[in-house]
């Protein structure tokens, strides 16, 4: 590396951050050089190094901020190019001592670009509003402006309603918003923001995408922020031939084509999942306990598209073209109106992890929750956990006594967890277990409930630091290359695993599909950025993040044996139905750690920084 | 010699889902993806009788061998 690279001289890069005080409406904007190459990167790199600077034992307190940014690539022609985070200590992720554990939840849609053009990098939330706000943040003549504005109007209406109403004030604004459930906090934990896109705005249907891990809706909810709106002219970076040349590579990449239409050949996006993860019957089913059977099998997209229209869309010029929209059909077969987004991970923990099989019921569960602004992997597990233990205890059973398959009682159950009247189930699978008794089947890691890969097949959730998929790359492993043994998995971990997380830094989506340190993001970075950085600095900054991240989990307070674990009836009770080596023991995961620390712990000394300063 | 092919997912919609297939006693997995008419990139997993196999490996008159798409999520 040459000195005059960006790796050695990271505050010959500033970023534009506006403070937002809620409570007093004030607004202070300062230019802020970077101290790091995480920071250049931006992201949760970034906001992590500012979270980690306080000192804060509740989510629910004025000094948790919210803070909202956006990675290098963001608003570039980069395909992909359009995420913003939102970042904050976690009403969900709890540790033992009661503290929260920092979070950041990240989504895509056009408001990230909309937000990068105003001429922001970060706006950081401070303090709480005593009246609903919403806070515009605009371009203006000198550099970028923002203004909090009373949301009165906006009280009560879900995420969607919330965008079309302001979109009629702001029509060349994009929008992040909370919905009911963000708004009533106290209640339920796992509000989430929801993101505008452009097929959303022009076709008046809810086609929202979802910074949902973390309850980062919720703390919005509590800060009595329950939108934001970028306002600004579209500035879309001239397309060089190299930047041109870097989209196609994107998309020629075989990590990207997986999540391609598969009318063009492509994989078909995550729902492709279900198929083949039913060679090994591995699909969740029945909270997690797969029963060997082909019940999964109607959902499978060859059956589905017997009963709906199929649309693939994407954001905003993206030709990845991720989203499985889902229409109903008319009776003259022509396309009808928005059913749901039909995503893995929705329509297996709607689906076939309550057991309900039915694709139209799962459309139903999946609106609902989304219309209310939920998380869909927090509440869809937890609603699992109610109907599981609900089987076992049909004496005593919880709530509205649902059971697995019981449409009409479990669309009850997210009406009532998103309204806030049900905060047993809104407040997480973790404390609802706890109180129950019955922690073995609760489906969490560090409080944050589990997507719908099987716990059984991967001990990588332990170490992930903000859900366990999102950021530990792990989750496919052992269904992909059937590796099972400790040193396997000790590499994978400590290696390839935590890259996951650089894509919740730069600003790219993670169905780019290539490892974060390929030659496409050094171009990209190049290109689009300007910044020639080195992928093995790249790969050092990452990591160095992504240790952060676990350094502060340690701080605050989880317990670095019995909180890095997984559900036990993972180990006591394994499932002979599963197909796939069964690895997971006590020991086996004893040992994991005991190595997986080893190598992290002496490279997470001094990342932190002294709390306060 | 004969074998089983199973295909999954994106892979069955291009090709068939099961077929008695043709091949030679010594040939590799990879030269069966590529008598397949699939491409390499294409295939994330292969089973040989329900365990992973890699490309360099051989099969043995009446496997089973089932090609899986590349698969990820987040
Ligand atoms: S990959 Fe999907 S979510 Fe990401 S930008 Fe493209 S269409 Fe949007």
């Amino acid at each position: 590396m040459s000195e005059k690279t960006i790796s050695n001289n990271p505050e010959s890069v500033i970023y534009k951050r506006c403070t937002v005080d809620l409570a007093s409406g004030t607004t202070t904007f300062a230019q802020v050089p970077c101290k790091n190459l995480e920071d250049v990167l931006g992201g949760f790199g970034r906001s992590f190094q500012i979270l980690a600077e306080r000192d804060i034992a509740e989510a629910y307190c004025p000094e948790n901020p919210v803070i909202l940014n956006t990675g290098l690539l963001t608003g570039t022609s980069i395909m992909t190019g359009m995420r913003s985070y939102f970042s904050g200590y976690s009403p969900l992720k709890q540790s033992g001592t009661g503290r929260p554990g920092a979070m950041w939840s990240t989504g895509s849609g056009n408001f990230g670009n909309k937000f990068k053009w105003t001429g922001l990098d970060e706006v950081i939330f401070e303090n709480r509003s005593d009246k609903p706000v919403y806070a515009l943040l605009k371009e203006g003549a000198n550099g970028p402006e923002v203004e909090l504005k009373p949301a009165d109007h906006l009280v009560g209406l879900t995420g969607h309603a919330k965008i079309m109403a302001l979109y009629q004030e702001y029509p060349e604004a994009h929008f992040a918003a909370i919905g009911p459930a963000g708004e009533n906090w106290q209640n339920n934990y796992m509000g989430a923001v929801v993101m505008s896109t452009d097929n959303e705005l022009k076709s008046g249907e809810p086609k929202s995408r979802f910074a949902g891990r973390g309850g980062m809706g919720s703390l919005l909810g509590y800060k009595n922020l329950l939108a934001v709106v970028a306002l600004s002219s579209d500035k879309l970076q001239k397309i060089t031939p190299e930047i041109r040349d870097v989209n196609r590579d994107i998309l020629k990449s075989g990590g990207s084509a997986r999540f391609q239409p598969a009318s063009q050949g492509g994989g078909g996006g995550t729902w492709a999942n279900i198929e083949v993860l039913q060679v090994f019957h591995a699909v969740p089913l029945n909270n997690f306990r797969p029963k060997g059977n082909d019940d999964v099998e109607r959902l499978f997209r060859d059956e589905v598209e017997k009963e709906f229209d199929i649309a693939t869309e994407a954001c905003h010029r993206c030709g990845i073209r991720c989203h499985n929209n889902l229409f109903y059909k008319n009776e003259d077969g022509s396309r009808g109106k928005l059913a749901a987004k039909f995503d893995f991970e929705p329509l297996i923990l709607f689906g076939s992890n309550l057991g309900v099989h039915e694709p139209a019921k799962v459309c139903d569960l999946i609106h609902r929750c989304d219309l209310l602004g939920m998380d869909a992997i927090s509440l869809g597990t937890t609603i699992s956990y109610v109907l599981d233990y609900n089987e076992r205890h049909p004496d005593k059973p919880l709530f509205n006594g649902a059971t697995f398959g019981d449409y009409e009682k479990i669309a009850e159950l997210i009406e009532g967890a998103g309204r806030g009247t049900l905060p047993g189930i809104a407040r997480g699978v973790k404390r609802l277990s706890e109180e129950t008794g019955e922690t073995a089947y609760a489906m969490h890691v560090k409080g944050l409930e589990l997507p719908a890969y099987l716990p059984d097949t991967n001990p990588g959730y332990m170490f992930a630091i903000a859900g366990g998929h999102m950021s530990m790359g792990t989750h496919m492993m052992l269904a992909k290359e059937g590796k099972h043994s400790l040193d396997e998995w000790t590499q994978a971990i400590t290696t390839a695993g935590l890259f996951q997380v650089g894509y919740d830094m730069i600003g790219l989506c993670k169905f780019v599909g290539v490892g974060i340190g390929h030659n496409i993001i050094v171009r990209a970075l190049k290109e689009a950025a300007g910044l020639e950085i080195a992928s093995a600095d790249i790969l050092a900054a990452v990591r160095r993040a992504y240790l952060r991240g676990l350094a502060l989990e340690l701080r605050q307070g989880f317990h670095e044996e019995k909180e890095y674990t997984l559900p036990s009836q993972v180990m006591n009770d394994p499932n002979p139905k599963v197909t796939l080596p069964k690895f997971i023991t006590n020991e086996f995961l004893g040992e994991l750690r005991q190595r997986v620390w080893s190598i992290f712990k002496p490279e997470m000394e001094g990342l932190l920084p002294v709390q306060g300063e | 010699m004969q074998i089983k092919v199973k295909l999954y997912a994106s892979l069955r919609r291009q090709k068939f889902d099961e077929a008695d297939w043709e091949i030679t006693p010594d040939q590799k997995i990879a030269s069966i993806v590529e008598q397949l008419g699939l491409a390499r990139q294409d295939v994330g997993t292969v089973l040989v009788n329900g365990l992973h196999a890699g490309w360099d490996e051989t099969v043995a008159e009446g496997d089973v061998v089932s090609f899986l798409p590349r698969m990820g999520g987040g």
